[in-house]
């Protein structure tokens, strides 16, 4: 290690340059003054001695220079001139080091961007004390292994008492919508719901007021609220009086005992929160909250003791499985109970925070990574073909310093300094583009209905690999150039005319295999871009089943949280929607209402296991419910195919009746026609009621976009089984939905006065669904023009510089009588070998890498030849275009002037 | 690696180890004065020797080198380098005719 020494000194002498002067000199006067005495006593007279002493200890500036270089000082000596002589070329050829820095500015800034969102989503850890510590309690039920990690109420509050593993634990909920208006359109906030030791537990301190402790977490307790920063700014302007103020969450007044640290905004990544309210005060919402067994909703986190082994905390947990759940298991249902007691507790560390942004995105920042350094690479050849076409002009300038006693490896490291100079001062302008460009990239991943929060301010491990970037990109783009130019042989360089530019031999091969890199990368860019947008468009143009423009939803909807709503008791609910429902008819520009359980692509699902009344079946273990009017169907536009739709004669008096997909008609009865038969849910409690199905209706999207099979039934809002509430009304209208809102506010509060609604357009819906996709799309499109364009720009250069250096050959070869057209072919011959190595290079790599795409793909497969055979069509197209522009100009050379040139 | 000796016997300031190098070989053996300094400091870089200012005898301020754990090792293995080898080379020249 004694290199790390020798670095560490020598910064030490480059910090305290000063003081080592001084004592270098100090030392060196006293050697020869000591010598001087040594001589004086032996008898030489003063004057003589020191002259002696003098030329002893040699050219005492030659061997301080020494001193200074085995100190290592000479390093930095040497850094700092070249760093001022880079410059100063820099500023002699301006537009070089204009276009090399925005090209680098672009290329690292965009490679910055996207690691600060793998940073964030993928890699950072939770900013709370100790995240090493945390871990996520779950249930694992045996032996079906049906991993749950949420508990209820009553498991949490027995684990928190029994366990001795954890120095503290946290149960928390959310992100949940707390509704601040009280009544009429919902202003919903992000809300969390909290126990007593989830900030003590995570070490956060108030940045205002107090948070909460255990005793605010006890049964019956004030309803507290603690914010978020961003909300203390936005909502009270960071007004110490806020604290102590009051807040009404869905009508519940609540108040506010203070405020969290900017930095901390839960612990999800990828969500932030407003508000949070402890357990206790989820009570007044809903009693079942706190007391059901049934309601799991609790996220449980503990803090690991220090000192306990994960193995340890393993068998504990094991142990403690059987008497916790115990205590949870509802008191009257053994079937239940046996679940709950072959149910084990397990554990998981946490130090990153539950993520469903990780999984849901980080394939495709993966994929963007990629993309991003590709471009980058073929930005840096283009760098790299010009660096070296501009060294050739500097060929006598490095003859000049190697006669003068350069070394090789001197001159390498000038030449490199250069490139990495150019890099550093692009990637420092990069840095600002990065921060821009990973916003608006933030902006697009967030829809209405699930709101992503990623925090992208630099931190040290992404200015950390930013300059890295910058160093590796500037080393790999400038050691080709140095390693040439300073092979330069002396004489051949001195005697080189001018006319060819400083006077290597203009073989250039190089050039054109760098070029050939570059298409080959771009194709790669290419096809993988074309993949992801022909998938965009394709989810665009599927059929949903029914039409999803001008459609908007009116919904009543209550959180589940938020208990049974006192504004219409549930006797009277049916005559109020359907009161709601006649009066939203009449409304100018409303074509037709249906009320529903939920809507596609809609907040809510339910899905259950189904038997129909033949022996075997093949169908998956979850099929999807909706419970809608007679009017729904058309109100969709989804065509009923066979029998017949719902009508007012089906109710709770009348038999019970389905309408199905197509789909599932198919999966359950293979060709016989499926009217007059008969099916029955299967939940876990059991077989239910058989329900005869009455008709067929044509596929529709149930979930999201993407799905590819839709195995739905249909049963009337009537019939509605337990625990359901057709709470969302569907509006089809002549004009554009959005206008129609607040006159469905207005209609909606004549009836039923203080009813919470939110509102939302189907189209707005797919919108959202869709907007990953449109992402990707968007920005691999670009990176795949964009490297287009940068191959295309360095085909262009290495052509054209070629021509420049072969006029003299055409010129001769014009002159001889070839016609300008053999000179074109000539010219467009390079051009043609080099597309095809690059081309065929590409569709190598397209064919072996892009496998990793499938999943994100949707209607294609990855090796898409339409997209493959397109891709390389555009390539060959602006190729031979980019390569046409300097073979016309070779073909029109006039040889006299050609060569009069030599 | 004679630096090293000379200063294993005590602490020396730069003119005292040339001083000693010459007075322990017998005055057979003059170090060039130019070339001292910069191998006392790329000693010091490398962490064998560490220097601290003091008095000289003559009450003049000077720059004490001594021997560090490192270099200790340090010279106990070069030494070790060099005898192995002087040996070997002794071998070699001793070689008589016929032992070939």
């Amino acid at each position: 290690m004694t290199w790390l020494r020798r670095l560490r000194s020598s910064i030490r002498s480059v910090v305290h340059r000063r003081d080592f002067e001084q004592q270098m000199n100090d030392e060196l006067r006293f050697h020869i003054e000591s010598y001087v005495e040594d001589l004086v006593r032996g008898g030489m007279p003063r004057e003589q001695a020191v002259r002696q002493a003098r030329i002893e200890f040699g050219a005492l500036e030659a061997k301080k220079e020494d001193c200074r270089s085995s100190v290592g000082l000479r390093l930095w000596e040497e850094l700092r001139s070249d760093v001022r002589y880079s410059v100063r070329l820099f500023r002699k050829s301006p537009g070089f080091a204009v276009v090399a820095i925005t090209t680098l500015a672009l290329g690292i800034g965009a490679n910055t961007a996207i690691f600060s969102l793998i940073d964030a989503v993928m890699l950072r850890l939770l900013p709370v004390q100790k995240p090493q510590e945390l871990y996520t309690l779950m249930v694992d039920e045996e032996p079906r292994h049906w991993i749950n990690d949420t508990f209820t109420n009553t498991l949490w509050e027995s684990l928190r008492d029994r366990q001795d593993v954890f120095s503290s634990m946290l149960a928390w909920n959310g992100p949940e919508e707390f509704d601040l208006a009280q009544g009429g359109a919902v202003q919903n906030v992000g809300g969390l719901f909290v126990s007593g030791g989830y900030f003590t537990t995570l070490g956060i301190a108030p940045a205002a007021g107090r948070l909460f402790s255990a005793a605010d977490d006890q049964r019956g307790c004030a309803p507290l609220a603690v914010l978020s920063y961003g909300f203390w700014q936005s909502h009270f302007g960071g007004a110490p009086s806020a604290i102590g103020s009051s807040v009404s969450l869905r009508g519940h007044p609540f108040q506010i005992i203070g405020v969290v640290p900017s930095r901390f905004h839960g612990i999800a990544v990828g969500k932030d929160f407003d508000i949070a309210i402890p357990l206790c005060a989820s009570a007044p919402f809903d009693a079942r909250n706190l007391d059901s067994r049934g309601r799991w909703w609790l996220a449980v986190i503990g803090r690991l003791k220090p000192g306990i082994a994960f193995d340890q905390l393993k068998a504990r947990l094991e142990v403690l499985s059987k008497p916790v759940m115990t205590d949870g298991m509802p008191p009257d249902n053994p079937a239940e109970q046996r679940h709950f007691l072959a149910t084990k507790l397990v554990a998981v560390p946490v130090s990153q925070g539950p993520s469903h942004l990780r999984e849901n995105f980080g394939r495709p920042l993966t994929i963007l990574m990629l993309m991003v350094a590709l471009v980058l690479l073929i930005a840096c050849a283009n760098i790299t073909s010009l660096m070296l076409a501009k060294n050739t002009m500097r060929a006598k300038e490095i003859a000049i310093r190697k006669a003068l006693g350069a070394t090789r490896p001197r001159i390498v490291r000038q030449l490199v300094t250069e490139s990495v100079l150019l890099s550093l001062l692009g990637a420092g302008i990069g840095v600002f583009f990065a921060r821009w460009g990973s916003a608006v990239i933030v902006r697009n991943l967030s829809t209405g209905r699930d709101p992503v929060f990623v925090d992208v301010s630099l931190n040290a491990r992404v200015l950390a690999f930013t300059a890295a970037a910058a160093v590796l990109t500037g080393i790999v783009m400038g050691v080709l150039p140095a390693m040439r130019s300073s092979g330069i042989a002396l004489i051949e360089a001195m005697k080189a005319n001018d006319a060819a530019g400083g006077g290597l031999p203009s073989r250039f091969k190089l050039g054109r295999w760098i070029v050939a890199g570059q298409v080959a990368l771009s194709l790669v860019l290419l096809i993988g871009g074309g993949l992801l947008v022909r998938t965009f468009v394709k989810l665009l143009q599927t059929d949903f089943g029914f039409d999803p423009h001008h459609v908007l939803v009116v919904s009543a909807k209550r959180p589940w949280w938020a208990g049974d709503d006192a504004k219409i008791p549930a006797e009277q609910r049916t005559v109020v929607y359907n009161e709601i429902a006649e009066r939203l008819r009449q409304l100018p520009g409303v074509t037709s209402v249906s009320r529903s359980f939920t809507e596609p692509m809609g907040d809510d699902n339910w899905g259950d296991g189904i038997q129909p009344d033949t022996a075997s079946h093949t169908l998956p273990d979850q099929i999807w419910f909706n419970f809608v009017t007679p009017e729904y169907f058309a109100t969709m536009r989804t065509p009923v195919f066979a029998g017949r739709n719902f009508s007012n004669d089906d109710t709770r008096a009348s038999p019970p009746v389905a309408v199905i997909s197509e789909s599932l008609a198919r999966r359950m009865f293979a060709g016989v026609n499926p009217i007059g038969r008969r099916l029955r849910r299967s939940d876990y409690h059991g077989p239910q009621a058989w329900l005869t199905i009455v008709g067929v209706v044509k596929d529709s999207k149930y979930l999201n976009v993407q799905e590819e099979t839709q195995l739905i039934v249909f049963a009337p809002v009537a019939q509605a089984f337990e625990g359901v509430e057709a709470d969302d009304f569907e509006l089809r209208t002549a004009v554009a939905p959005e206008t129609l809102i607040s006159p469905a506010l207005v209609t909606v509060e004549k009836v039923s006065p203080g009813l919470s609604l939110t509102f939302r357009t189907i189209a707005e819906r797919v919108d959202d669904d869709l907007a990953q996709q449109r992402l990707m799309a968007t920005l691999a499109g670009f990176f795949g023009g964009l490297a287009l364009v940068l191959a295309m720009i360095g085909l262009y250069g290495v052509i054209s510089y070629t021509v420049t250096q072969r006029k003299v050959e055409f010129g001769i070869r014009m002159a001889l009588g070839a016609q300008p057209d053999s000179i074109l072919r000539l010219v467009m011959r390079d051009v043609a070998l080099v597309l095809a190595i690059g081309i065929l290079a590409g569709l190598v790599v397209s064919l072996a890498s892009v496998r990793i795409l499938q999943q994100m793909l949707f209607g294609l497969a990855a090796r898409d030849p339409i997209t493959i055979v397109v891709s390389a069509a555009l390539l060959t197209a602006t190729a031979l275009v980019a390569g046409y522009l300097p073979a016309r100009r070779a073909s029109r050379v006039n040889p006299l002037a050609a060569l009069r040139y030599e | 690696m004679l630096i090293l000796k000379a200063i294993s016997l005590g602490p020396l300031h730069g003119y005292g180890v040339l001083l000693r190098i010459q007075q322990i070989s017998g005055e057979r053996l003059k170090i060039e004065q130019g070339s001292l300094y910069p191998a006392l400091y790329r000693l010091e870089a490398q962490g064998w020797i560490a220097g601290d200012w003091g008095e000289s005898e003559n009450n003049r301020r000077a720059k004490y080198y001594r021997l560090t754990a490192a270099g200790k090792k340090r010279l106990e293995a070069e030494t070790t380098k060099w005898n192995e080898m002087a040996d070997v080379i002794a071998g070699i020249l001793a070689a008589a005719r016929g032992q070939a």
